[in-house]
């Protein structure tokens, strides 16, 4: 099972930090949270740190997946797969996510 | 033992009853699957018929041939029979009948759950058709939007068929996913790594994963609707707190995964056959096998792409048109890996290859019309129009009708054990690709034009009316294309032209046995050291049934197979399945009394079903229990298994694994209403909130940590051959304390129909109480066993299994009860 949680890993983690994004920007919407940090809108500053960490969880987990981190993998085959599945996660969330550097949120 | 005296013995064993009684008695996958098979196929005769009559309808302006009423129904009914009636059991139906045979086993993991949810799929979709009969189908369009399915303006019964019979049906799916899950990642043959897997498999898998994510949600939804309907709780109504887009987030959160779930399989026949087809290995196995594990997730993360029209701010539709322009990299990956994968070989023009190639025409522009209302500004302009309906055909019956005719006819030979005699099919196929082009490629240009989804009918000045004709001309040629297809296999079935063994030189395991299959598969288990087996080892066959492998000598008239480790394929247990029975069908038939008496509103039969259920779960769990330990048994000289009494992980701990799995799904798909609800839902906060009570959730709390703590306790006593009652009975005081504390909870709650809050509050603690209940019955059902000798030292596998059930339990009840309360507090 640790295989197969090693492929799905990263995918697994985009999907929750992509619902988890759009939650928050339903909810800063949604409490209609105005305000400035740092010369910046509170909620652009949310949403842009929530992508940043999203983005550097994905990051250690394609790390931990190169590094066979915490088992090794069984074969080749599932080191191959989760790496590809591992870059798949880091480029998807860069993607999927890009929004909050780049449109109006509410 | 001679090859033959094997088979004959074998078949003893593994035989179903004779004749028609054998059809509801057997748990045998092989008729299961073709049974599966079968039924689908008659679903999608009664689909297409339905589509008929919708051409028909818009052949010409002004049509008198049906009025709205009926046209509702029909649209509606051919909808949710193609996705619901066909294309998932036809998954379904070749995964049971093939994947045994490719993953080099005698069955599937749970034969008793393959009948079972074989039954319901058939009661379930009686219903629907009943209700066709009867002239009071469901009428709402196949995504039941409301406030239009509402009790306010869907009166009749028509809703509550869909509601009710598509849950009914969907118990089936999740038996099968369960059911696949497993099998493929516990029964296959010894030496089958998950590198060595057959491609199929692994598109089963994902694809079983992603039902058991991607249903609960819409059982949700279904569930909520008609409470609505039923009793009046508001979940979707504005002015009482709840929102019609909370139907539309879950019905989608559903619907998105399930395009893939209907690709997925059928690409796995694609990349079954294409290197047959051209005398090859299939290409970048490992980027085929990454890239759909990267379509499944990015499916998830669409669901809004099919709301781009309802509001909702910029920013949250940028991320879902991002997400969805992403999934066409998983799926070209696949495109190229097969293209790369004809190069490489020499394609041969087979039949099965023709509908290999109209599937990659039509899939294409149905994955590129994709890409184009993946776009937001064009998404406004084409909703709702027949542009998005020639769209989804493109995706649907290229993605997935093309590959199952060439699985239809790649498979023929095996499940009938006969060659094709008239060659009536590929007349066939060219005028289903013909025919279906002009219909849908009409659609697309209809749709641009301006001519909505739905409609029942149009006007001469629309401008629309040669469009339309020529649609449903093309659309009557489909239909005579498949009715060809249909003569082609009954007259296959006729003819009596045996096929030899492997007729098409594939090296995959279903073709290492007789033709057609005897009921047991495999003489003996083969040791896989490849990815083609037969390739690699074409007298393959012969070693098996001279019994050269694993299990090759029957005994005690045992059903036995293997289990392996996930990663290895290195043999661990040995299993006995159970033998022919009626129990599924029973139970079946009681769970449709079940839904029945929601449907006709009698409603106190409601507690006597469920009360059968149980009593039927209950007997069906107490048949695989023995009161004797049994030793290792040889499976091949020199290795010898425990029995699946004797481990920690049996077969049942699996599938409550994969179960409980998709009950999580749930759980978490209510809570994200209840979350969507409060926050985004108008008419919010609610007149009253509940009563919160401290000693309650800190009650709760206590015994939801002692249930989990007893089972281990009395786990370890088990273990140590200790008695284990005084733990069980803690066990179940606990369960009890937490059964009384969901029930206080729904107790506190606030009227459920006056408010959303309340109403959803209602159902979470339903979830609750339902649950506890059912801890409080696997502990007494545990008691039991111990008092009559069912379990010991060595028969240990039940206790994982409440044990696990048990932990998914208490969490859940944590949750609920802080959740509850919690509400009530910080109001």
């Amino acid at each position: 099972m640790t295989d197969l949680l090693r492929i799905l890993i990263a995918p697994l983690v985009w999907l929750a930090a992509f619902i988890s994004v759009y939650a928050l920007h339903g909810l800063l919407c949604a409490l209609q949270m105005h305000g400035m940090v740092l010369g910046i809108p509170l909620e652009r500053l949310s949403l842009v740190t929530a992508y940043g960490l999203a983005i550097l969880m994905q990051i250690v987990l394609l790390l931990a997946v190169y590094r066979g981190w915490p088992l090794a993998p069984s074969s080749e085959f599932v080191r191959f797969v989760s790496r590809v599945t591992g870059w798949t996660g880091l480029m998807a969330t860069i993607w999927s996510l890009l929004p909050v550097m780049m449109t109006t949120s509410c | 033992m001679r090859a033959l005296t094997r088979h004959r013995k074998l078949s003893a064993i593994w035989a179903s009853e004779e004749g028609f009684k054998g059809w509801f008695s057997t748990v045998n996958h092989n008729d299961l699957g073709r049974m599966f098979l079968m039924t689908a196929f008659l679903f999608f005769l009664v689909g297409g018929l339905l589509a008929m009559l919708i051409r028909a309808q818009l052949a010409t302006p002004h049509s008198a041939f049906a009025g709205p009423d009926i046209y509702n129904q029909i649209f509606t009914m051919h909808g949710t029979i193609m996705m619901f009636l066909f294309a998932i059991p036809t998954f379904e139906g070749l995964a049971i009948y093939l994947l045994p045979k490719m993953l080099g086993t005698r069955d599937l993991a749970f034969p008793r759950l393959t009948a079972y949810g074989y039954w319901c799929y058939v009661f379930g979709g009686a219903m629907l058709l009943v209700s066709m009969l009867l002239g009071i189908a469901p009428d709402g369009g196949w995504f039941m939007y409301p406030p239009l399915t509402g009790a306010l303006y869907s009166k009749g019964i028509n809703t509550d068929f869909w509601l009710i019979g598509i849950t009914f049906v969907e118990i089936s799916a999740i038996a099968a996913a369960v059911e696949i899950t497993v099998s493929i990642l516990k029964f296959r043959a010894p030496g089958m790594t998950l590198a060595r897997m057959p491609i199929f498999g692994w598109y089963a898998l994902i694809t079983s994963l992603m039902i058991l994510t991607g249903f609960p949600p819409l059982i949700l939804g279904s569930i909520l609707l008609e409470v609505e309907r039923a009793f009046g709780f508001p979940f979707f109504q504005a002015e009482l707190g709840g929102d019609s887009l909370l139907w539309q987030h879950l019905f989608w959160l559903f619907g998105h995964p399930e395009v893939y779930i209907i690709f997925l399989p059928a690409a796995g026949v694609v990349s079954t056959i294409l290197p047959v087809m051209c005398r090859t290995s299939l290409l970048g196995y490992g980027w085929i096998v990454a890239s759909m594990v990267a379509l499944a997730f990015l499916s998830f993360g669409l669901w809004v792409h099919h709301m781009f029209a309802t509001g909702i701010p910029h920013m949250g539709l940028a991320f879902f048109s991002a997400a969805s322009t992403l999934v066409a990299i998983p799926t070209s990956v696949q495109v190229f890996a097969w293209i790369g994968t004809m190069w490489k070989g020499r394609p041969e023009l087979h039949l099965p290859m023709l509908h290999i190639i109209g599937f990659f025409v039509t899939f294409i522009i149905g994955g590129l019309t994709g890409v184009m209302v993946a776009v937001v500004p064009f998404d406004w302009q084409a909703h709702d129009t027949a542009f998005v309906t020639a769209h989804l055909h493109y995706v649907l019956f290229g993605g997935f009708v093309f590959p199952m005719l060439a699985g239809i006819y790649y498979w023929l030979p095996h499940v009938s054990g006969r060659k094709r005699f008239f060659h009536l099919g590929e007349l066939g196929f060219w005028l289903i690709f013909i025919g279906f082009h002009v219909t849908f490629l009409a659609m697309h240009w209809v749709g641009l034009l301006g001519q909505r989804r739905r409609i029942s009918t149009y006007a001469p000045e629309d401008g629309w009316t040669q469009i339309n004709l020529i649609s449903s001309v093309g659309s009557f040629v489909l239909a005579i294309g498949i009715a060809i297809v249909m003569l082609d296999i009954i007259l296959h079935a006729l003819a009596q032209r045996k096929t030899r063994r492997n007729p098409w030189r594939a090296g995959t395991l279903e073709w290492a046995m007789l033709l057609p299959p005897p009921a047991y598969n495999f003489a003996s288990l083969p040791e896989v050291t490849g990815r083609a087996p037969l390739g690699d080892d074409p007298k393959l066959a012969n070693a098996l049934a001279r019994g050269e492998g694993y299990l090759g000598t029957p005994r005690n008239g045992w059903r036995e197979t293997l289990m392996v480790d996930v990663a290895s394929g290195r043999p661990e247990v040995l299993v006995l399945f159970p033998t022919n029975t009626q129990l599924p069908i029973a139970m079946s038939a009681v769970t449709g009394l079940f839904f029945l008496s929601l449907l006709i509103k009698v409603y106190w039969v409601t507690p006597l079903a469920l009360a059968g259920v149980a009593a039927l779960a209950w007997r069906w769990i107490w048949q695989g229990g023995r009161k004797n330990d049994l030793a290792p048994q040889t499976v091949r000289p020199g290795c010898d298994l425990p029995h699946s009494t004797a481990v920690d992980r049996a077969p049942g701990w699996w599938g409550s694994l994969f179960l409980l799995i998709a009950n999580g799904t749930f759980l978490g798909s209510l809570l994200f209403g209840f979350a969507f609800l409060w926050t985004i839902a108008p008419g919010w906060p609610p007149p009253a909130w509940v009563d919160a009570s401290a000693i309650e959730v800190g009650a709760g709390l206590l015994a939801a940590g002692t249930s989990a703590t007893a089972i281990r306790a009395a786990t370890r006593a088990n273990d140590a051959g200790r008695p284990v009652l005084p733990a069980l009975s803690i066990a179940l005081t606990a369960t009890l304390a937490m059964t009384f504390c969901c029930a206080a909870l729904l107790w506190r709650t606030p009227a459920p129909t006056e408010h959303a809050y309340g109403a959803t509050l209602f159902v979470l603690g339903s979830y609750g109480l339902f649950h506890t209940l059912l801890a409080v019955l696997m502990v007494v059902h545990l008691i039991t066993r111990v008092l009559l000798g069912y379990t010991s030292v060595a028969r240990r596998a039940e206790f994982p299994i409440i044990r696990l059930w048990l932990d998914y339990i208490a969490m859940i009840v944590a949750l609920i009860l802080l959740i509850g309360h919690m509400a009530g507090w910080f109001a």
